[in-house]
């Protein structure tokens, strides 16, 4: 996982934002053009064409008839049913090549996400730090202790919880990258806080499980770990024309790729 | 932190992605996405469809019983089917019915009746069919023939529809855009029966009834429109004839082109000529471009348009319906289909295009009504042929392509006529479905010189493998009569088949414009020339007192009425007329001194309708084995007045209307022995418990109590007047031959 991460990243960072991340619409506009280029070339060599051509007739033809024969209530009510039956038969035929496309795609959009989703804190911002603790681990909410790094400062005491649960509010005092040192029993766990400066690629979230593949920004917590997650919440960054935050970069990147997608299928000579 | 949930769901298995409904969709991927996005989208219309028509459907069925009442509560029908039969003669009927080839007919005539069916005057389709649609004779629905002339220039002009361009257009730089529609209308007058019926709430199909160009909308009820239907280019129909053969300039082809292929090793460029170019303001012809490469062994070749299909030809064999799509500019394409037959790819590469016809997945203009139901019908049995004339005759009649090819297109294009009548009949739970099977007249037309070993059209060709193409397709059409018959042989259901007229032999070709010249009625500018032109050009309209146009017709240059008419209304016209119809009916034909005309009908005492005064003033009934020349048509003058007939077009039917009746079989017995074409949609609207309109000049034919019916059986052939046994045709052998034939 760790891995595969680190790849990903390794990968995207290069290739992303080669003029800087200031300018997000570039890689906001260019990645979801070529992801809906990628997609139907994909699409196209791994789908039935001539089938899903057939089936998507067979639909609208059974459209026409309920405007036609509208009348006629039996054939109405058949016409529907049929319709009904050749969609899941058109869903059918999107699995394949809907399975060749997730793995890429979530990794591009995974990125996206990562780069363009949030924004450094701004100095002076105070904000929680959230430890959640694995309730079948030997340690509990006392065990754990925060190492604040130089820049920042503990706005309160830290809240403990019974079900292992540890928040800390923390202070933005320095813009710079910034990384809590967290102690849970022997074991030490590092949390960066990006504060200030330009935007960039921000870490957001640690976990456990194999969700850390949706937030490349930082390593994964080993999987022998007690700590489940390690999160600080973070500004999202306003981007003109985007909804803010994850789902507005992921709706965006859709909503774009599909335009894309759709504009340039006859061209490509693609039937979806 | 939510989302951040979803997130993480999304990756799981894309089966439950594909059903569920969540922002986590964008990880699918666009195609993917959007097939979801597009079956969501397909799924909510529908049931919006749906419920909105179903929920609205009681307040709509409660308006209508109130408004016209239950349409079926006096029906002696609550189904009518009527087969149109093209040119079906009812002497080849019974011919082919006692060697017992049409079963499923014969077994109709026993259960119902079989008997002639009296025609239109003039004895031709679109004059027929407009009779069937409407109820009324010529004089009434204003359809005397294919063309007439336009009185203020003697020009030709199409006598159904008038098709012009858009009344306004942008200019902008060298492109004319147009701002609406063009202009279309149907010059039929009258009304079709079948919006009567749709106006009382009894539901209609009707396919490919001719003369229903441009569609007229009527309520409940589904059209495609028939005969008249334009090709891509605006013509009743031209094809292409793509050939290396010919050696300087392309030959010229009556309602079609050749464009003389260049071969380079194995590769032809060419293109393909489309429709004229509207939006550009230089104007000119849309073309394709495209490749063809003959393989090797010279067995096939793979034809590459630009922009467009790749497709493998095979020798001998016809392709698919292709699409074509032409691009105007301004990002307007028009779209049309297309087949292709490769005749021969060695000495000569030859490949023949038949007729553009307009697309019926996209049409470039309405041919239908409501307009979506040829894309309803395109959509659930695949493309399908369009144009109103749709059996390329004059490509055989070129010699372009042979009876193979041509029998093999008739019958392709029957049986996806046959798909959409059955669709049709089946869908249909009450009220009428009619559709016209062009198949029988185009064969008839094309193949009747094989029934006549002395035809002179036989001469230099093939006389004997094609003999049994007329049988052929009437047992095609009987074979369709079986399965319509298993759909509605049913008490409330009623079946018949109708021809619009029958058939002779066309040996012999007249020249009524040659006549005139020589008779003193037609005269040229150039008093040294004895010809002129297609379209009278040349002719002397100052001192011209008649002119023949089109297939029976002959004007008179009327004072008034014609741009430079020079006969007075009143005695001069009444005695000019007379005259002109007492020599006709003399005229001899002096290859063997036989009569040409059989009796002439002066329009203005043979019709009394509102229309009469549009009519052609002369309707010449020809003899069996003559007709109008192929000149004389064109309104152009010829050396000679009697010609043989040398080509495929054989057969005809535009002779004196007495000796072509076309056919009527009905399961139910009927009232009377002669029923008559403008009776159907009388008897239609009555079997639908209707009042006949006091304007239909038809009457009821069916008894309300079946087992009345005094004309039953099968047809008693001898009282056909030469029908089935035209001259020099065996229909008949000898000692069958009836009443009233020539020997």
């Amino acid at each position: 996982m760790q891995t595969y991460n680190n790849i990903a990243s390794a990968i995207f960072d290069f290739l992303f934002a080669p003029f800087g991340h200031e300018i997000a619409l570039f890689d906001l506009i260019v990645w979801p053009v070529i992801i809906g280029i990628g997609a139907l070339q994909v699409y196209k060599y791994t789908s039935n064409q001539a089938a899903i051509a057939s089936v998507k007739r067979q639909i609208s033809m059974h459209l026409l008839e309920i405007r036609l024969f509208r009348d006629d209530i039996a054939q109405v009510l058949k016409s529907t049913a049929k319709i009904i039956g050749k969609n899941v038969i058109y869903i059918a035929h999107n699995l394949t090549p809907m399975a060749v496309m997730i793995i890429p795609m979530i990794a591009l959009m995974v990125q996206l996400v990562a780069h363009y989703a949030y924004q450094p804190a701004p100095p002076g911002s105070v904000e929680l730090l959230h430890l959640k603790l694995d309730p079948d681990a030997a340690v509990s909410a006392q065990d754990v202790s925060l190492e604040v790094p130089a820049g920042t400062s503990l706005d309160a005491p830290p809240v403990r919880t019974a079900d292992g649960q540890v928040f800390w509010r923390v202070k933005a005092d320095q813009p710079g990258d910034h990384v809590f040192k967290v102690r849970v029993g022997d074991e030490v766990y590092e949390k960066g806080w990006a504060v200030g400066g330009e935007a960039r690629k921000v870490p957001v979230k640690r976990l456990r499980n194999w969700e850390a593949l949706l937030y490349p920004g930082e390593a994964a917590i080993p999987s022998d770990a007690p700590v489940l997650s390690l999160e600080l919440d973070m500004h999202t960054r306003p981007i003109d024309f985007v909804w803010d935050g994850e789902l507005g970069i992921l709706m965006w990147a859709m909503v774009l790729s599909l335009v894309a997608g759709v504009a340039l299928k006859d061209f490509f000579g693609v039937t979806l | 932190m939510k989302f951040a949930r979803h997130w993480s769901t999304t990756t799981t298995w894309s089966l439950v992605l594909t059903l569920t409904a969540s922002e986590a969709h964008a990880y699918i991927g666009p195609g993917a996405g959007f097939a979801l996005g597009g079956s969501m989208l397909v799924l909510l219309v529908t049931f919006a469809l749906a419920f909105a028509i179903i929920l609205t459907w009681p307040i709509r069925a409660a308006i209508r019983l109130i408004k016209v009442g239950n349409p079926y509560k006096t029906a002696m029908a609550k189904k009518v089917v009527i087969l149109g039969l093209d040119g079906m003669d009812p002497g080849m009927a019974t011919k082919l019915m006692r060697e017992g080839r049409l079963p499923n007919f014969q077994k109709l005539a026993e259960r119902g009746v079989f008997r002639p069916l009296d025609t239109s005057v003039p004895s031709m389709s679109p004059v027929a069919w407009s009779t069937f649609a409407t109820g009324v004779d010529a004089s009434r629905h204003c359809i005397y023939d294919f063309l007439t002339r336009d009185p203020c220039t003697y020009a030709p002009i199409l006598s159904s529809t008038d098709i012009g361009g858009a009344k306004k257009v942008i200019n902008i730089g060298r492109y004319v855009v147009p701002l609406g529609k063009p202009k279309m209308k149907l010059l039929q007058k009258s009304q079709h029966f079948w919006k009567l019926l749709g106006d009382k709430n009894i539901f209609s199909i009707i396919q490919r009834v001719p003369i229903t160009f441009p569609p007229t909308p009527f309520k409940n009820g589904l059209l495609l429109s028939g005969m008249c239907v334009p090709d891509l280019r605006g013509s009743q129909g031209t094809f292409s004839f793509f050939s290396t053969e010919s050696e300087g300039d392309a030959a010229k082809f009556i309602g079609g082109e050749q464009t003389v292929l260049r071969r380079k090793g194995n590769s032809i460029r060419s293109r393909i000529v489309g429709p004229d170019n509207s939006v550009l303001k230089s104007g000119g012809r849309m073309t394709l471009p495209f490749t063809l490469t003959i393989a090797d062994d010279g067995q096939s070749a793979q034809l590459e348009i630009d922009g467009g299909e790749s497709l493998a030809l095979k020798l001998n064999e016809y392709s698919d319906w292709v699409e074509l799509t032409f691009k105007a500019g301004l990002g307007i394409k028009v779209s049309g289909i297309a087949k292709f037959y490769l005749i021969s790819t060695d000495p000569h590469v030859n490949l023949y295009m038949t007729p553009i016809h307009i697309d019926p997945e996209n049409p470039a203009m309405p041919i239908s009504h409501p307009e979506v139901y040829a894309i309803y019908l395109a959509k659930k049995q695949g493309k399908y042929a369009t144009l109103g004339l749709a059996e390329d005759t004059w490509s055989l009649n070129n010699r372009v392509i042979d009876e193979k090819v041509f029998f093999d297109q008739a019958i392709s294009i029957c049986e996806e006529r046959e798909r959409m009548f059955l669709d049709a009949v089946k869908q249909t739970k009450s009220g009428l479905v009619t559709t016209v099977f062009d198949t029988t007249d185009r064969v008839q037309h094309m193949f009747y010189r094989y029934l006549d070993p002395t035809h002179p059209a036989n001469a230099g060709k093939d006389t004997e493998q094609w003999k049994d193409a007329i049988p052929q397709v009437y047992e095609r059409a009987d074979a369709l009569v079986g399965k319509v018959w298993d759909l509605v042989d049913d008490p409330n259901a009623i079946f018949m088949v109708i021809s619009d007229h029958g058939f002779t032999n066309f040996r012999r070709g007249v020249n009524i414009n040659s006549w005139l010249r020589d008779n003193g009625y037609l005269y040229l500018k150039d008093e040294n020339a004895t010809t002129s032109g297609e379209w009278f050009d040349g002719v002397d309209w100052t001192r011209t007192r008649a002119f023949a146009l089109g297939l029976t017709g002959i004007f008179i240059n009327r004072a008034g009425r014609e741009k430079s008419g020079i006969v007075s209304e009143g005695a001069e016209y009444r005695a000019l007329v007379k005259e002109l119809a007492a020599k006709l009916e003399k005229m001899i034909d002096p290859a063997d001194g036989e009569r040409c005309v059989r009796k002439v009908a002066m329009s203005q005492q043979y019709f009394d309708g509102p229309y009469r005064f549009d009519a052609p003033d002369l309707l010449v009934g020809w003899e069996g084995g003559y007709r109008n020349s192929w000149e004389c048509a064109v309104g152009q003058v010829t050396e000679e007045t009697i010609t043989d007939n040398t080509r495929s077009w054989s057969g005809d039917h535009c002779v004196d209307p007495d000796i072509v009746p076309g056919v009527f079989f009905c399961d139910r017995a009927i009232n009377t022995e002669t029923p008559r074409l403008v009776d159907i949609p009388a008897t239609v609207m009555k079997l639908f418990g209707q009042e006949i309109p006091n304007y239909m000049q038809g009457q009821m034919i069916l008894p309300s109590d079946p087992k009345e019916g005094a004309a039953k059986g099968m047809l008693d052939p001898t009282t056909l007047e030469q029908s089935g046994a035209a001259p020099g045709a065996l229909v008949f052998a000898p000692e069958e031959r009836v009443a009233g034939e020539r020997s």
